[in-house]
């Protein structure tokens, strides 16, 4: 006890030191040791007793979290750590590992400059891992790589020295090789992980041992030891030598930046106002003494303290009791208090600055991404963007009334806290909709409502939720929608977008909602880019998830009045399609050719709304539209003999074996198999393989419903939508 | 087949008839009109366009016969009333002149189109009676217009346009007032009050003043030359624009008030109001003007 409280009065004074603070992250795959290695961290800075390290796990302060034995939130500890008699703050934020929150993963980037990469020396670095190093390189965070699970090459797989040494270097390629492709250019080079320069690390978190290069030099073992040491099984003594914890936080301190170095070159990648602006130069420089400005990566719901929001300090100081403005609230709010977090821990202090990550109660209206500043004006830090669309929908509703007005508050935090969540509520049932990454987020969801908030809830089975797409096209045949008087025709083209456009307009790169008539030329130019006519594209009105519509008639007298009502129809199309009411993306829209009414009153939003949406449903019908679905890359490592069982799991599921890597007596079964029939996946794989079986998966994006499934599956969505079976022919778009 | 729209025909055995009403009282219907109305074995009343007073419409039935109301969808829509003229003679009855502010000519061509024998019976239009009674030389109006309730957020900004647009060219702008806050021509209709008038235009000039940085276009010159013309329009004041209150006009409760937009909210109006904004005046029109001026009679 008596460390613990010495370090938190440390850290609370190295917190004034801007060179002296860390902030990082760990990025990694599932189940490849991260909560193990935060532990470590933590328990070797004396936050926590060093035998706990390893089982109780800090930072799962969720009881969910350690009933699964996976990491659901970002939480983020503070830890005080000495190289060369100074004393360093590290902030470190945790992040899930599973594919289900990759919300959090790319907000907790946000926060840290610097992360660990941490790869399983057995397995090597997996999907998983690269889409989180690639978000962090997208944010400009600072990698270094530490090789987990040593031991078990060693031990369970009698690996020979230079085996291991073999299979270091192909994991280090790999990670270089991602740095490479998706770091920024300036970094490109200068982020190369290597051995020699002490960016790589290797060694056991589980049990407690690490090493890197340098301290090799410094602490005089030598990699023959090392191996003899796990041969012997005495990784006990190597712990005592070279504890993991050391290493590593030595690793963060002397080869990932500062805030004061990482900031000049992240602001501007992070925040679009004025860079020259006071505020825009305090942010560069990290100066504690200006204004405040803090983006909020996370909120918690504290059983005690309701909604706690975590966040980066970029400037300034955030103080108990003033009162800021969450950008985007109408009042301000008065910070109740201000904390530093280790772990399930919130260590009150009287304020905490620029540099480093604050934990603030009292500001209600605080959720994800949101920012914080005195100044009601400030410009906010850009909208976080998200890399997956929700796929699964399950509907929602309190078991006793009484519980409505607790239930609705529930929902509010929970879509708050999680941004990957969408709540959407039917006014006519009062029932909830939730919608999310997949079958397992949204169970944790219902699990925190009925838990968390006690409130006792009936749950729909999981729904998927489909997509239409574009196949074919309706180019030089342009499909006319008329008003019901008839005096007002909007004719439209129909095809799909290229696929890199759709994937820059869900990378949120080109924006989202209508184009003002002032920024069309400049949005253009970047469709342009992207190998699409850019003249045509300078005359786009709207971008609807990853679906645009754009102007392309001639000289048309008045349209511009009806270019809002022209856009409200295109966005309802886009989220009700034609086929099954189903979101529609991956389309572009043009209007060829538009008749409109003399007068105003003959061309109002009860004409034009329902001539454009049937115009775009005709169009898409002509230009032939599809149902898409989702589907998912499951990894599915299983002892060879329970290998036939897993892969007829996986068969049966029409699904698609993609790959069997094996390694000693484990093979891995990549299999590409649609959502829909993922729905308790989990405890069949579990059945079939006696429990053996460990795996995870990641969202693929969406495919063609195979022809022989569309009028079933069509029908079924139809049906529970309350529509006739079949979807309308062209014809009925025409009158 | 085509229309007929000479009294002189003989009146068709089944078939439709478009009759204008005129402005509000039988009085001003025409003979032929009220004859055609009594001959018919239906009649219909189209209350979404514009309106009469409910007891002179009472007068009308006691007169014609029973006469009952039809909205948009049953006009936009007309199968039903087809079928019905198919095999009898039904009136609809239009306020004014059918074939003027509100076009039924896409009636007339789908009704031809089925077969249906289709006869016009022309009345007094709001187009012609607010014009002359004014006093404003007839051949110095623009298009006119129809000024708009907004929708939601949303508010059409072409009647602002037209009026700037024929002001640019030395001609008076005739505007005529919405009645329906939903737009769906189905729902109760509530005609616009002067107030509502200024809140429309106030919303216009807010919404087009919004755009007047935006680039010309390039691309087309005419579109172009109304953008300088609209931004040109709006340097003058809102609140001085000359405009005249018409109410309820062709009835006994006709009144006429020469204002500006900015006195214009508080005139209370009456059931109907149109408005008319004129351009640079002669010195005859001038003084007819003047007459409606308060306080200056």
């Amino acid at each position: 006890m008596g460390r613990k409280e010495e370090n938190i009065k440390k850290a609370t004074e190295v917190m004034h030191v801007l060179p002296q603070i860390r902030n990082l992250c760990i990025a990694a795959h599932i189940d490849h040791g991260k909560t193990t290695l935060s532990d470590n961290l933590i328990a070797g800075a004396g936050m926590m007793s060093n035998e706990l390290a390893g089982s109780a796990r800090v930072l799962d302060f969720d009881e969910q979290e350690s009933a699964r034995g996976i990491t659901i939130n970002a939480a983020s500890a503070s830890m005080v750590h000495g190289v060369g008699g100074t004393d360093y703050l590290i902030n470190l934020i945790d992040t899930p590992g599973h594919v289900d929150f990759g919300g959090d993963v790319t907000r907790a980037m946000r926060a840290v400059d610097g992360c660990f990469i941490l790869a399983c020396a057995v397995e090597g670095p997996m999907p998983q891992t690269e889409t989180v190093v690639r978000q962090a390189l997208k944010e400009k965070v600072k990698p270094v790589l530490f090789i987990n699970k040593v031991d078990r090459l060693i031990n369970e797989l009698q690996v020979t020295p230079d085996d291991m040494m073999a299979r270091f270097t192909e994991t280090i390629k790999k990670v270089n090789k991602l740095i490479r492709e998706f770091a920024p250019e300036e970094f490109k080079k200068a982020w190369q992980v290597s051995v020699n320069d002490g960016t790589v690390a290797f060694g056991s978190a589980y049990h407690n041992w690490g090493i890197t290069v340098p301290y090799m030099a410094k602490s005089k073992i030598s990699f023959k030891e090392i191996f003899e040491y796990c041969n012997n099984e005495d990784q006990k003594t190597l712990a005592s030598k070279a504890p993991v914890h050391e290493v590593l936080l030595d690793m963060a301190v002397t080869k990932l930046p500062g805030p004061v170095e990482a900031q000049p070159y992240r602001i501007p990648n992070i925040w679009t106002g004025d860079l020259e602006s006071e505020i825009g130069q305090a942010m560069v420089s990290c100066d504690p003494d200006s204004e405040l400005a803090m983006m909020i990566t996370k909120i918690w719901m504290d059983p005690h303290a309701g909604e706690v929001a975590v966040g980066r300090i970029y400037s300034g100081s955030i103080n108990q009791g003033e009162s800021v403005y969450a950008i985007g609230g109408a009042k301000p709010e008065r910070v109740q208090q201000v904390s530093m977090m280790v772990g399930g821990d919130r260590i009150p202090v009287p304020k905490v600055v620029a540099g480093n990550i604050a934990a603030v109660t009292g500001i209600r209206s605080a959720a994800a991404g949101v920012t914080l500043s005195r100044n009601k004006d400030f410009t906010p830090f850009e909208a976080i963007r998200h890399y997956s669309d929700p796929v699964v929908t399950v509907a929602v509703e309190p078991k006793s009334m009484k519980d409505l007005p607790k239930f609705i508050d529930a929902l509010r935090s929970l879509a708050k806290a999680d941004a990957s969540l969408q709540v959407t509520t039917n006014q006519e049932t009062g029932e909830a909709l939730l919608a999310g990454m997949g079958e397992l987020h949204l169970e944790i969801t219902v699990y925190r409502i009925e838990e968390e908030q006690n409130i006792k809830v009936k749950v729909s089975p999981p729904i998927v939720v489909y997509r239409e797409g574009i196949e074919g096209s309706n180019r030089g045949n342009s499909f006319e929608g008329k008003s019901p008087n008839r005096h007002n025709r909007f004719m439209f083209e129909i095809e799909a977008l290229p696929e890199e456009v759709v994937a820059a307009l869900r990378s949120g790169d080109l924006g989202d909602g209508p184009v003002r008539s002032n920024d069309a030329k400049e949005v253009g130019n970047k469709f342009g880019e992207l190998g699409m006519d850019r003249d045509t594209m300078r005359k786009i009105y709207a971008i609807k998830g990853s679906n645009v519509l754009v102007n392309d008639t001639k000289g048309i007298q008045n349209l511009h009045e009806t270019r809002e009502l022209i856009i409200e129809a295109f966005n309802e199309v886009c989220v009700k399609g034609p086929i099954a009411d189903e979101p529609v993306q991956g389309m572009y829209v043009r209007l060829v050719d538009a008749k409109l009414h003399e007068d105003a009153i003959h061309r109002g939003p009860a004409q034009t709304i329902p001539a454009v949406r049937n115009g775009i449903k005709g169009a898409m019908m002509r230009a032939r539209t599809v149902l898409l679905e989702p589907m998912q890359k499951a990894f599915i490592s299983v002892p060879n003999d329970w290998l036939g069982q897993v892969t007829r799991e996986v068969t049966t599921r029409r699904g698609i074996i993609e790959d069997m890597p094996s390694e000693g007596n484990v093979t891995t079964v990549v299999g590409v198999i649609p959502i829909a029939e993922t729905f308790g996946f989990s405890n069949d794989i579990r059945a079939a393989s006696q429990g053996r079986a460990v795996w995870n998966t990641e969202n693929l994006g969406f495919e063609i419903l195979p022809p022989q499934l569309f009028n079933k599956v069509v029908g079924e969505i139809r049906q529970r939508k309350g529509l006739k079976p079949e979807p309308n022919p062209e014809s009925y778009y025409s009158d | 087949m085509v229309a007929k729209e000479n009294e002189d025909h003989a009146f068709p055995s089944s078939g439709l008839l478009l009759i204008g009403m005129g402005m509000g009282s039988i009085e001003g219907m025409t003979r032929a009109a009220i004859e055609a109305a009594k001959g018919a074995d239906h009649r219909r009343y189209e209350a979404y366009t514009a309106l009469w007073p409910e007891e002179e419409l009472k007068r009308l039935e006691a007169e014609v016969g029973p006469i009952e109301r039809v909205m948009r969808p049953e006009v936009e829509h007309p199968e039903a009333l087809f079928s019905l003229a198919q095999e009898s003679v039904v009136a609809l009855l239009v306020v004014g002149d059918p074939l003027q502010a509100t076009t039924h000519v896409d009636l007339q061509l789908r009704a031809e189109k089925a077969g249906i024998e289709c006869q016009v019976y022309h009345g007094i239009s709001i187009t012609t009676v607010a014009t002359s009674a004014v006093g404003l030389s007839n051949y110095r109006f623009g298009r006119q217009v129809t000024l708009t309730y907004p929708y939601g957020d949303w508010i059409a900004t072409s009647p602002l346009e037209l009026i700037a647009v024929n002001w640019s060219r030395n001609l008076h702008t005739l505007v005529l007032l919405d009645l329906d806050p939903t737009g769906q021509g189905t729902g109760e209709q509530r005609p616009m009050k002067p107030s509502d008038a200024v809140h429309s235009m106030r919303l216009m000039w807010e919404k087009v003043d919004l755009r007047k940085d935006e680039p010309l276009s390039e691309e087309f010159l005419l579109l172009a030359q109304e953008q300088a013309i609209v931004n040109g329009y709006m340097t003058q004041a809102f609140e001085g624009l000359p405009v005249v209150l018409c109410s309820d006009m062709g009835t006994v409760d006709q009144r006429i008030v020469t204002t500006t937009l900015g006195a214009l909210a508080d005139e209370s109006g009456g059931r109907l109001n149109c408005l008319i904004f004129p351009a640079g005046t002669s010195e005859v029109e001038e003084k007819a003007l003047l007459r409606w001026k308060q306080g200056e009679e």
